[in-house]
């Protein structure tokens, strides 16, 4: 898959199967969906972009949801002193969205190193 | 090129799993612990305010209403007695099901499953010990009342932890450390129970007593640490008492040879180290009523305030619960279905730690030719033994072999085999004493059930809606046939426990005639008292506010609730107001620095008041701590004690033995201010050139470490309070914070800073039928929640909430109702 669009149909299938893992406590499943962005892009470019947004999306849209209905701020500072960063409750919403973004970036450079291993050298 | 990027791509993604999966260094595996919507994050769904709703509760008989106040007191009222006790599982669970679990594995030596092997030292002690063994067989025991109600709360419990699962909303702790709960059992619920026991009442103190004896010799050891006090003490029950006296005082103090003295070294080593609340490290709770003749009102007024390590999650959660046979309000332990402490329709009652000798160490009599035996009663005796294995997070299962011989578990074979009777082994059908409690309507059905109250012995203060009050210190007061029991005793079988003291014998009153009964751990009984149950070093409050809280009601004059409250409020130091002047007398021929000139003075005009902008608080207690330094620092030196007598950082550091010695300094500073112990202290001849030079090194000190002007060393400079959290996350204390009292105050709060104090503050007015409470903390063991320390600072400022009854709690502001259907 090639271009732009090609970039943002693999983002957004890669961030649903990533939120929807996330909402149904599959969360390693945003690592497959930086595999498959990474076997559909190709290249690392574009491929690795792709797979830390969505992995960021999936982690960080339900985070956003939660915040807009319940509120995060009492849990985030708890969870920030149980983490011993007393006062800095931005670090559990950072370490959470990092999270999520690595497993994506990870999954979609290994699948996008993969495939160009495999593929046949030019010269 | 393009393999290197494979193999680093590969790295980083194993790297990343890895973290996700397992965790990082000190991180929980990061992909369930932080996952948005099922992970850490839940505790914010968790956290939201309780809203009116229907919930289907499996194993209920009849449809049960919970409806919360809007400070989180829940009323449960059910049809049947399983359906509130299976209710009150439910709600228990729901607020604080991570510190049941927690209780739970503490008692069964489960901790290192999920914490690790810094768990293995307790988990090894709390299986030697035995309270998994006491509780089965408690279990056992039970009656018929007593299992449905302990078998109902325990599937309440299992109700929530089900739903918690299945709605991904189990408490975060259990989230981060990254295990799920096992099904609660009734035996959890005894565990629970045999946790308050052994914080209460197990204790070290003949193992201290043999150090010293052989330290600091015989005759010295008997003088200071006497069965009776040395000083003034006001006992709640001052006879007459029973003619006849099982043991002889304590001047007959044996010698100590050394190879009983290192084994006693390396147990008590061995108990020091263990983590905080498995040895009892003393009490400073208060409870007291007042008969409707001395009360404003006219009807009896009780007071009640249990001392306790303060943490958050508090140890207590507030509740009434109303079913057929019961109608109770007050404070419960969760993890256990019955209000402890409370009222119901025609009583109220409290409890203090009643402080008695509960621990003794037997050493068996072994030899080489009779492996695995004891001898005891004239032949050998093969110990029993019991198995066990620790599972250890991240480590092996470790196996433990547990021998007993006929006096307890064995809990050191280093030197001399040394075993442990220990109260709290007595089945004790605690759970069936309270429902009798929460039944009785009068002082004969509160005595009656209070017959087979066992072990933590308690005094238990009472009042009805008749104006009677009294006090019954209930529990096993253990007999030894004969010997020393304060110190470890040859366990050949001439020196057992073979009883009890009976019933009617054991510290209690009902209706006396001035009309006042109070109690604040200190001995409840005068010299006359013809059985052995302690010594001072066992524990007993060496009586500065119990004989605060009888001067303060012994006042001419009606006595009323905000009376009552005032005085569980009350920072007056009984021991300052005793010593002050003894040390300004002393001073008055003394040279003085214009420093000391100017904190003499503020001494004088002191009221005696540990208050947070008292300047004179800070230079008597720091005054205090120097003259105890000045006076036996020598001879804990010169003798080289092998027991801390300072207070040290140690947690389960033996703050007593320093209470024991105040009493003797305070005793001879009063009446005999030439003894022999002064003249250790450099040139000083007695106790005025000791207090002399203690007050210059209380001034140095403070100047060092407040600055020049007297003025300006307030007691809240140098005296703070927190309440810990429970899971030991700083993070999450409250505090520490400039607070008032000390370690001999009505209103309590020792150590610096202070984690110990008024856990729960209640105060009953018959006449007026007023319930009034407060506890520091909150409902919600989340920290997220608005119930995690919503009252602290209510109770913080001496202020009560209103104990209200269900249905007045339904109609209050803010209520909100769960409907539960089967």
């Amino acid at each position: 898959m090639r271009g732009s669009s090609g970039f943002v149909i693999a983002l957004v299938v890669g961030a649903a199967v990533s939120v929807a893992g996330v909402l149904i406590g599959a969360w390693w499943l945003t690592f497959p969906a930086g595999l498959l962005i990474g076997l559909t892009l190709g290249q690392a470019r574009l491929a690795i972009p792709a797979g830390a947004l969505a992995g960021l999306v999936g982690w960080g849209l339900p985070l956003a949801i939660q915040q807009d209905r319940v509120g995060l701020g009492a849990a985030a500072s708890s969870l920030a002193a149980i983490l011993g960063s007393t006062g800095q409750p931005v670090v559990p919403v950072i370490l959470t969205c990092v999270v999520g973004l690595l497993l994506g970036l990870t999954g979609a450079w290994l699948a996008s190193a993969g495939r160009s291993l495999a593929a046949p050298t030019t010269s | 090129m393009r393999s290197f990027n494979f193999f680093a791509a590969l790295i980083a993604a194993a790297a990343v799993l890895y973290a996700s999966f397992a965790g990082a260094g000190p991180l929980p595996a990061l992909g369930p612990a932080f996952n948005p919507s099922t992970g850490a994050w839940t505790m914010a769904a968790d956290a939201a305010a309780v809203k009116s709703e229907t919930l289907t509760i499996g194993g209920l008989q009849q449809p049960v209403r919970v409806t919360f106040e809007k400070d989180g007191t829940a009323h449960v009222v059910a049809q049947t007695d399983a359906d509130l006790f299976l209710a009150v599982g439910y709600v228990h669970a729901r607020f604080r099901l991570f510190q049941m679990d927690l209780m739970r594995r503490q008692g069964e030596g489960r901790l290192s499953e999920v914490v690790g092997k810094a768990a293995v030292d307790s988990d090894t002690f709390e299986l030697q010990l035995g309270l998994l063994r006491t509780a089965q067989l408690e279990w056992s025991q039970a009656d018929e009342v007593t299992r449905v109600a302990l078998a109902s709360y325990a599937r309440g419990v299992n109700d929530r932890i089900d739903e918690a699962k299945r709605v991904n909303q189990l408490p975060v702790m259990f989230t981060l450390l990254g295990y799920q709960p096992q099904p609660w059992t009734p035996i959890d619920t005894l565990i629970v129970k045999g946790d308050m026991t052994q914080t209460l009442n197990f204790t070290d103190t003949p193992l201290v007593m043999e150090l010293l004896d052989k330290s600091l010799g015989p005759e010295l050891t008997a003088s200071w640490f006497p069965v009776l006090p040395p000083n003034a003490q006001s006992p709640y029950d001052p006879g007459p008492y029973p003619g006849h006296t099982t043991v002889g005082p304590i001047t007959a103090m044996r010698a100590v040879t050394d190879s009983e003295a290192a084994t006693a070294l390396a147990l008590h080593d061995r108990l020091a180290a263990l983590p905080p609340g498995l040895l009892a490290t003393g009490g400073e709770s208060n409870n007291w009523a007042v008969a409707g003749s001395k009360s404003a009102s006219g009807g009896a007024l009780l007071a009640g305030d249990p001392h306790l390590h303060l943490t958050l999650p508090s140890i207590w959660f507030q509740l009434t619960e109303d079913s057929p046979d019961y109608h109770t309000s007050g404070v419960s332990i969760p993890g256990t279905p019955v209000v402890l402490i409370g009222h119901n329709q025609h009583i109220g009652w409290s409890l203090t730690d009643a402080q008695n000798q509960q621990t003794f160490f037997y050493e068996e009599k072994e030899d080489g030719a009779h492996p695995n035996q004891y001898f005891w009663k004239g032949a050998w005796q093969t110990y029993t033994s019991v198995s066990y294995d620790i599972p250890v997070l991240s480590g092996q299962t470790k196996h433990l072999t547990v021998k007993l011989s006929t006096h307890g578990p064995v809990i050191s074979a280093r030197g001399l085999t040394t075993s442990v009777w220990w109260a709290g082994n007595v089945p004790s059908q605690d759970f069936e004493v309270l429902m009798r409690i929460g039944q009785a309507s009068a002082f004969q059905g509160f005595r009656d059930a209070l017959r087979d109250w066992h072990s933590p012995t308690h005094n238990f203060v009472y009042a009805d809606d008749a104006g009677n009050i009294g006090m019954i210190s209930a529990g096993y007061y253990p007999l030894v046939a004969k010997g020393q029991p304060w110190l470890p005793m040859p366990g050949t079988g001439d020196y057992d426990v073979t009883g009890t003291v009976p019933y009617d014998d054991i510290p209690q009153v009902y209706n006396p005639p001035d009309g006042i009964v109070w109690s604040a751990n200190q001995r409840q009984v005068g010299p006359d008292y013809p059985y052995y149950i302690g010594t001072t070093s066992n524990f007993f409050d060496p009586g500065y506010r119990a004989n605060e809280i009888h001067r303060v009601l012994s006042q001419d004059g009606k006595l009323s609730a905000a009376d009552m409250m005032a005085l569980q409020t009350d920072t007056r130091d009984f021991l300052a107001s005793e010593i002050t002047p003894v040390l300004l007398n002393a001073l008055a021929g003394d040279a003085l620095t214009s420093t000391e000139l100017k904190a003499r003075d503020l001494l004088t005009n002191w009221d005696f008041h540990m208050d947070t902008s008292s300047a004179a608080a800070s230079i008597w207690w720091t005054f205090w701590e120097a003259y105890l330094a000045a006076t036996f620092d020598p001879w804990w030196k010169s003798r080289n004690v092998m027991v801390d007598r300072a207070e040290s950082t140690s947690t389960n550091a033996n703050t007593q033995l320093n209470d024991s010695l105040g009493q003797d300094l305070e005793a001879w500073t009063l009446g005999d201010p030439t003894n022999p112990a002064f003249k250790l202290s450099g040139s000083a001849q007695n106790a005025q050139d000791v207090m002399r030079a203690a007050f210059h090194t209380a001034a140095s000190s403070l100047g060092t470490t407040l600055g020049a002007d007297p003025a300006t060393w307030t007691w809240g400079r140098i005296h703070t309070r927190q309440l810990e959290n429970l899971a030991q996350v700083a993070g999450l204390n409250y505090g520490p914070r400039a607070d008032r009292g000390d370690g001999n105050t009505v209103l309590a709060a020792p150590d610096f800073p202070s984690a110990h104090g008024p856990s729960w503050r209640m105060v009953v007015d018959w006449g007026t039928h007023t319930f009034s409470g407060i506890y520091p903390g909150g409902q919600s063991e989340n920290p997220a929640s608005v119930w995690y320390e919503n009252r602290v600072d209510m109770w913080w400022s001496g202020l009560y909430a209103p104990m209200l009854s269900a249905e007045e709690g339904a109609s209050s502001p803010g209520a909100a109702t769960w409907a539960m259907q089967p």
